[in-house]
C-alpha cells in the first residue's frame, strides 16, 4: 500500500517533523544497503529517537500491514537493511547514546545506533574495551552487529557478536517493549535474545543493548609468515589450533591479492608468496612470548620461508594495513567481483581454496582470497570483467558453486554477513524444507503479519536475484585504505 | 510435515515407567530408544494419543522437580549417545544428546581439549540436560554457557517433525538460531537428539586458593573489586554447613575458592596478584586436585532438592550484601558468574539486584511489570508455535497454562 499524506502527517505527529524523510532524495539515499545490486525505495525514512517512540511507529504501521525495515549504518552486505516491499525505513541513527556504563559490573547498556568503534574508544581511557571488530566498525552500528551477529577477525579467540550480548530492549511486531535476556551473565528461562541475535531485524527490533565489556589485553604480538604453497599455509593453521593455542586472529592472503595490495601500497609483502599468514596472538604479557615461540615453530615445520614479528605498534600497523586494504585493492583492478561468505571446516580449508580456484580457472576466470583462516570462514573475490555480460554471468555461476562447495564441505553459506535478500534462494540448499518450515513457524511466533523486514533470510515470497554481495567496479582513492572484508 | 506413526506406542515404550517417576509420580508409558529416528517415531505415535511427553536425560534433577500436571510418557534419551564427529584440529565436536558430560571430558581430555559445560553429577547428567537446563557452574563467565558453545542442533518436534539449525562450523548466521533458544528450554519446546559445540583447550595449569573467611569480610565490596579484571576461572563462595562436601573445610563460616587456570607463567603472575591483597590462602590445589574439586563445586548445585538459584550482575563475592542477613548457613555462590543457590526452606527476603530462576515463570511470578508479561506471553506463543498439541508436558508450568 502506498503511503498517502495523510499518512506522512501521521508519522509527523508520532515523530516531529524531523523524525520523518519523504522527499525523493532521501528516498534514494536509503535504496540499498552495501549490497548495491538490490535497489529497492522505500516509501518514507523514520528516525525515532527512543524506544518508545520507536514502539509507537511499529504499532502504527502494523494496525496499516506497512512494512518496517530497521536499519543501523546500511553496511550490510545481503540486503537485509534495503525496504524490499517497501513501505517504511526505520532509521536508528538519532539513538546513539550509551544510556549507561557499569564499571565494575564490566557492562554498557547502549542505543542501537551508536557506532562500534566509537564504543571502544569511549571505553578506551578505562582500560575496558567490546570485542567484536567488524572490518566496518568505523561505520557499522552496535543494533546492526547485533541483528547481524557480526564476527570480525578478532573473533576466533573473543568470540562473536552473539557472545558479548548480555541483554538487549526489543520492539515486538505487536508493540510491546521487552526485556530479553538481562545484566547477569545467566537468566531465567531459554534464550529469546539468542534467537533475536542475527534473525536480521525480522524478529523484533533492538532498541536498547547490554554490552559485555572485557578488559583490554596486556600485551599484542603480531607475526607475518610466508608460504610457498596455501596448502601449507593452510596447515599451520590447523596445527596451531590443535596445539592448544587459540590466537586472537589469523588471517590468509593469496598470492594474488598480496600483489595487487604491493602494487598499490609498497609494504614490503612478499610478492612471490602463495600466500602469506597473518598471526595476531594477545593476552598477559607472561603468556606470549611461549606462544609466539610454539606459533614460529609450527610455521616452520610447515615451510615457512620467513618469520616477521612486528616490533612495534608502527609496524604492526603496517602488517594490518596490508591485510586491511586487500577489499581496496581489488576495487581498483577488476571492474566487478562477488564476495561470498562461505564457511568450511577449518581442517578442510585448504581442499576447500583448491576448489575455489578451480571452479573459477574452468570458467575462465580469475579468483582471489582474502579469509579468516582460524574460523574457516572464507571470503573468495570472484573477479571479471563488468561490461562483459558472459563473464558476469560465469562469475555467479561459479559464485554458486563455491558456495554449494562450503555446504558438501560440512559448512555454510553465510559466516558473518547474514541472508538477507541475497542467499535466500541458497538456504534451500542448505536447509530441508523441514528446517525452514521450523524457522518459518518461529518466525511467526515473534512477527505473524508479516510487518518486520519481510521477505528476508527464509526462501519464499521471491528469492531476490541470489547474487553473491557484488562490490565490484569499486574505485577508491589512491590514498585512502579503503573499506575490508 | 509430520512423520506418520506406523507403530502403536505400546509397541515402542517398553521401558520400564516407575523408573521415570517425577516428584514421585511415574508415567503411563517409558521408552527409550537408541535411534533418533525412533524418537521421531515414538513422539509421532504419541502424539496420535495426545499424550503429554517428558524428555529425560541422566535424571540428574528431574526426579525432583514437581510432579507435572499431565505425565504419560518419558522420553529416556540416554541411549542415543554416540559421538558423532570429533576433528581435534578443528575444536569441534558433534554428539548425540544422550552421551554424559563425564564421558566427553574424558575422551576430550586424551587430545588435551574440553568441553567447558559444567553440571552437577557429570557421570550422569547428559549433553542434552545440560543444554536444556543451560547448566553452568563455577567457570561459567570465563568459559561461557551451552549458548556460547553450541553451533547447531538436530531436534524433533512433539509433533514428529525432524529438524535442525545451526551447524557444526564454528562461524554461522545463516538462519535462526534455534539451536540457542533450546539452551535453557527445558524439555517443554522439542527434543535436542544431537549437537555440535565449539570445543575449548584444555588449560595447562589450574591452581585453586582456598580463603577462610568472616561475615565482615565477606561483605566487603572493596576488597574482592580487583578480581574481575583479573579473569579469574572462578570465585565460589561456600558456607561452613557446605565445606564439608567439597573436601576443603577452611574452618571459617565461609570458605572463598579462588580458580586460575592458564598457562604456568600467567597462573604464578595471577596468584602472586591475588595474595598481594588478600594475603596468603589456608588452601592450595593444583591441576588434577584442583579440577576435581571444580567438579564438587558443581555438583553442590545438586546438594539438596530444596533449592532456589538465583543470578545476579554483582561479580564479586561483595554481591552478597544485600541478601546476607537472611541467606543461612548454607548456600553456594559462583561470583563472577553471579549464581547463587541457597538450600532449604527458610524464608528468604530477596532485594531487586537478585533474578530468581528456578521457579514456575522465572522473575515472573513477583515481576507485573509489561516486560515480563510481554516475555510471559511471548514465551506461550513460542510454545504454541513449535508444540501446538502443548505434549511436552513441563511447558505448562512455564507458560502459565
Ligand atoms: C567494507 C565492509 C566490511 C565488512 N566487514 C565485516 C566483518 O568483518 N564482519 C561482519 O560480520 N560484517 C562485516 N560487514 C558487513 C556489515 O558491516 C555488518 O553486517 C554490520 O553488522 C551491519 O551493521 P549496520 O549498522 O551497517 O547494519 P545495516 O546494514 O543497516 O543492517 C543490517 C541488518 O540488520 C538489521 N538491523 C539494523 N539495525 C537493527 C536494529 N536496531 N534492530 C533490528 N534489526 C536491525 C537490518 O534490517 C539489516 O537486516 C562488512 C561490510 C562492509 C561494507
Ligand atoms: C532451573 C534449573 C536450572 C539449573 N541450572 C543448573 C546449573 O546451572 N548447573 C547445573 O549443573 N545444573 C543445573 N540444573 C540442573 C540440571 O538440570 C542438570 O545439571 C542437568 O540438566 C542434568 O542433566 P540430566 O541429563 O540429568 O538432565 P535431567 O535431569 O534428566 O533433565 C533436566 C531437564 O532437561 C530436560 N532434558 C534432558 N535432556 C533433554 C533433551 N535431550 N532434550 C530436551 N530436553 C531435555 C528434561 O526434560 C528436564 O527438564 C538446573 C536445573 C534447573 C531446573
Amino acid at each position: 500500500m502506498p503511503l498517502t499524506p495523510v499518512h506522512l502527517d501521521e508519522l509527523r505527529a508520532l515523530l516531529g517533523a524531523d523524525g520523518v524523510l519523504a522527499s525523493e532524495a532521501a528516498r534514494f539515499t536509503y535504496e540499498a544497503d552495501a549490497l548495491a545490486l538490490e535497489k529497492h525505495m522505500p516509501d518514507v525514512i523514520v528516525l525515532p529517537r527512543s524506544t518508545d517512540e520507536v514502539a509507537a511507529l511499529v504499532r502504527w504501521a502494523r494496525a496499516r500491514r506497512i512494512p518496517v525495515t530497521p536499519r543501523g549504518a546500511g553496511t550490510g552486505l545481503a540486503g537485509g537493511a534495503t525496504a524490499e516491499h517497501g513501505g517504511i525505513v526505520l532509521s536508528v541513527n538519532r539513538m546513539d547514546r550509551m544510556l549507561r556504563l557499569d564499571v565494575d559490573a564490566m557492562l554498557a547498556w547502549v542505543q542501537p545506533g551508536l557506532v562500534n568503534l566509537a564504543l571502544s574508544q569511549q571505553l578506551a581511557p578505562l582500560g575496558l574495551y567490546y570485542a567484536p571488530d567488524p572490518a566496518s566498525q568505523q561505520v557499522s552500528t552496535i543494533g546492526g552487529n547485533v541483528a547481524t551477529n557480526a564476527g570480525g577477525p578478532h573473533c576466533l579467540k573473543y568470540g562473536v557478536t552473539f557472545n558479548h550480548i548480555l541483554g538487549v530492549v526489543v520492539v515486538l511486531e505487536d508493540g510491546s517493549v521487552v526485556t530479553l535476556g538481562g545484566e547477569a551473565p545467566d537468566s531465567p528461562d531459554f534464550d529469546l535474545a539468542g534467537a533475536v541475535i542475527g534473525s536480521e531485524g525480522t524478529l523484533a527490533i533492538a532498541t536498547e543493548i547490554c554490552v559485555r565489556l572485557l578488559p583490554r589485553p596486556e600485551a599484542v604480538k603480531t607475526m607475518l609468515f610466508d608460504f610457498t604453497t596455501i596448502e601449507a599455509a593452510c596447515r599451520a593453521v590447523s596445527a596451531v589450533i590443535a596445539d592448544g593455542i587459540v590466537p586472537a586472529a589469523m588471517e590468509i592472503m593469496d598470492q594474488h591479492t598480496t600483489e595487487l595490495i604491493e602494487d598499490w601500497l609498497h609494504l614490503g609483502l612478499p610478492r612471490d608468496a602463495a600466500a602469506v599468514l597473518l598471526i595476531e596472538v594477545d593476552g598477559p604479557a607472561v603468556s606470549l612470548e611461549a606462544q609466539v615461540e610454539k606459533i614460529g615453530a609450527h610455521a616452520r615445520a610447515l615451510g615457512t620461508r620467513s618469520i616477521r614479528i612486528a616490533k612495534d605498534d608502527a609496524e604492526r600497523a603496517a602488517i594490518w594495513r596490508g591485510r586491511k586494504s586487500a577489499f581496496g585493492a581489488y576495487g581498483r583492478t577488476a571492474s566487478g567481483f562477488y564476495i561470498m561468505d562461505g564457511v568450511v571446516p577449518r581442517t578442510r580449508l585448504a581442499e576447500a581454496l583448491a576448489e575455489v580456484y578451480r571452479l573459477c580457472e574452468v570458467r575462465g576466470l580469475d579468483a582471489g582470497n582474502v579469509f579468516h583462516a582460524g574460523d574457516g570462514n572464507l571470503h573468495p573475490h570472484v573477479l571479471f570483467d563488468a561490461r562483459d555480460a558472459a563473464a558476469q554471468a560465469r562469475a555467479l555461476d561459479a559464485s554458486h558453486e563455491i558456495l554449494r562447495m562450503c555446504i558438501r564441505f560440512g559448512g555454510t553459506i553465510s559466516g558473518e554477513h547474514g541472508v538477507g535478500i541475497e542467499k535466500r534462494s541458497m538456504m534451500r540448499e542448505l536447509f530441508a524444507p523441514d528446517d525452514l518450515a521450523v524457522m518459518a513457524r518461529l518466525r511467526g511466533a515473534f512477527a505473524p503479519d508479516g510487518v518486520l523486514n519481510p521477505g528476508k533470510i527464509l526462501p519464499g515470497d521471491g528469492d531476490g536475484h541470489s547474487a553473491p554481495a557484488q562490490m565490484g567496479g569499486m574505485r577508491v582513492r589512491d590514498d585512502a585504505q579503503g573499506p575490508w572484508i | 510435515m509430520t512423520q506418520a506413526a506406523t507403530r502403536p506406542l505400546a509397541e515402542l515404550a517398553t521401558a520400564d515407567p516407575a523408573r521415570y517417576a517425577i516428584g514421585g509420580a511415574a508415567p503411563r508409558f517409558a521408552a527409550r530408544p537408541a535411534l533418533r529416528e525412533a524418537v521421531v517415531e515414538l513422539v509421532a505415535a504419541a502424539a496420535l494419543d495426545r499424550l503429554a511427553i517428558v524428555p529425560w536425560g541422566g535424571g540428574v534433577a528431574l526426579p525432583h522437580e514437581t510432579t507435572p500436571g499431565r505425565y504419560d510418557l518419558a522420553v529416556d534419551l540416554t541411549a542415543l549417545d554416540r559421538v558423532i564427529e570429533h576433528d581435534p584440529e578443528d575444536q569441534t565436536l558433534t554428539a548425540e544428546c544422550g552421551v554424559t558430560i563425564a564421558t566427553l571430558r574424558r575422551r576430550l581430555a586424551a587430545h588435551r581439549q574440553e568441553l567447558p559445560l559444567e553440571a552437577a553429577h557429570a557421570d550422569r547428567a547428559t549433553l542434552g540436560g545440560a543444554l536444556a537446563a543451560n547448566a553452568s557452574g563455577p567457570r561459567r563467565l570465563r568459559f561461557g554457557s551451552p549458548r556460547d558453545r553450541i553451533l547447531g542442533a538436530r531436534f524433533a518436534l512433539a509433533d514428529g517433525t525432524f529438524a535442525r539449525s545451526g551447524g557444526k562450523v564454528v562461524k554461522n548466521v545463516a538462519g535462526y538460531g534455534i539451536h540457542r533458544l533450546l539452551c535453557g528450554s527445558r524439555g517443554w519446546l522439542a527434543l535436542i537428539l544431537e549437537a555440535s559445540l565449539k570445543l575449548a583447550p584444555a588449560p595447562e595449569h589450574r591452581v585453586a586458593l582456598v580463603y577462610a573467611v568472616d561475615r565482615a569480610t565477606l561483605l566487603d565490596g572493596a576488597r574482592w573489586a580487583f578480581l574481575p579484571r583479573l579473569e579469574p576461572a572462578f570465585v565460589t563462595v561456600v558456607s561452613e554447613a557446605l565445606t564439608r562436601a567439597i573436601g576443603v573445610s577452611s574452618g571459617a563460616a565461609f570458605s572463598v575458592i579462588v580458580g586460575l587456570e592458564d598457562d604456568r607463567p600467567w597462573v604464578a603472575q595471577q596468584e602472586a596478584a591475588v595474595a598481594k591483597v588478600i594475603g596468603a590462602p589456608v588452601a592450595r590445589l593444583e591441576d588434577d586436585e584442583a579440577g576435581a574439586l571444580v567438579q564438587r563445586l558443581a555438583d553442590l548445585e545438586e546438594a539438596d532438592a530444596a533449592r532456589r538459584t538465583f543470578t545476579t550482575r554483582g561479580n564479586t563475592p561483595g554481591a552478597l550484601g544485600p541478601i546476607a542477613a537472611s541467606l543461612g548457613d548454607r548456600f553456594v555462590f559462583h561470583a563472577p558468574a553471579g549464581r547463587l543457590h541457597v538450600f532449604g526452606e527458610r524464608p528468604l527476603a530477596t532485594p531487586a539486584s537478585l533474578t530468581r530462576i528456578d521457579a514456575r515463570g522465572a522473575g515472573t511470578a513477583a515481576d507485573t511489570t509489561a516486560s515480563a508479561t510481554g516475555v510471559t506471553a511471548l514465551r506461550a506463543r513460542i510454545r504454541a508455535a513449535l508444540d501446538p498439541g502443548k505434549a511436552l508436558a513441563l511447558g505448562d508450568r512455564w507458560t502459565g497454562m
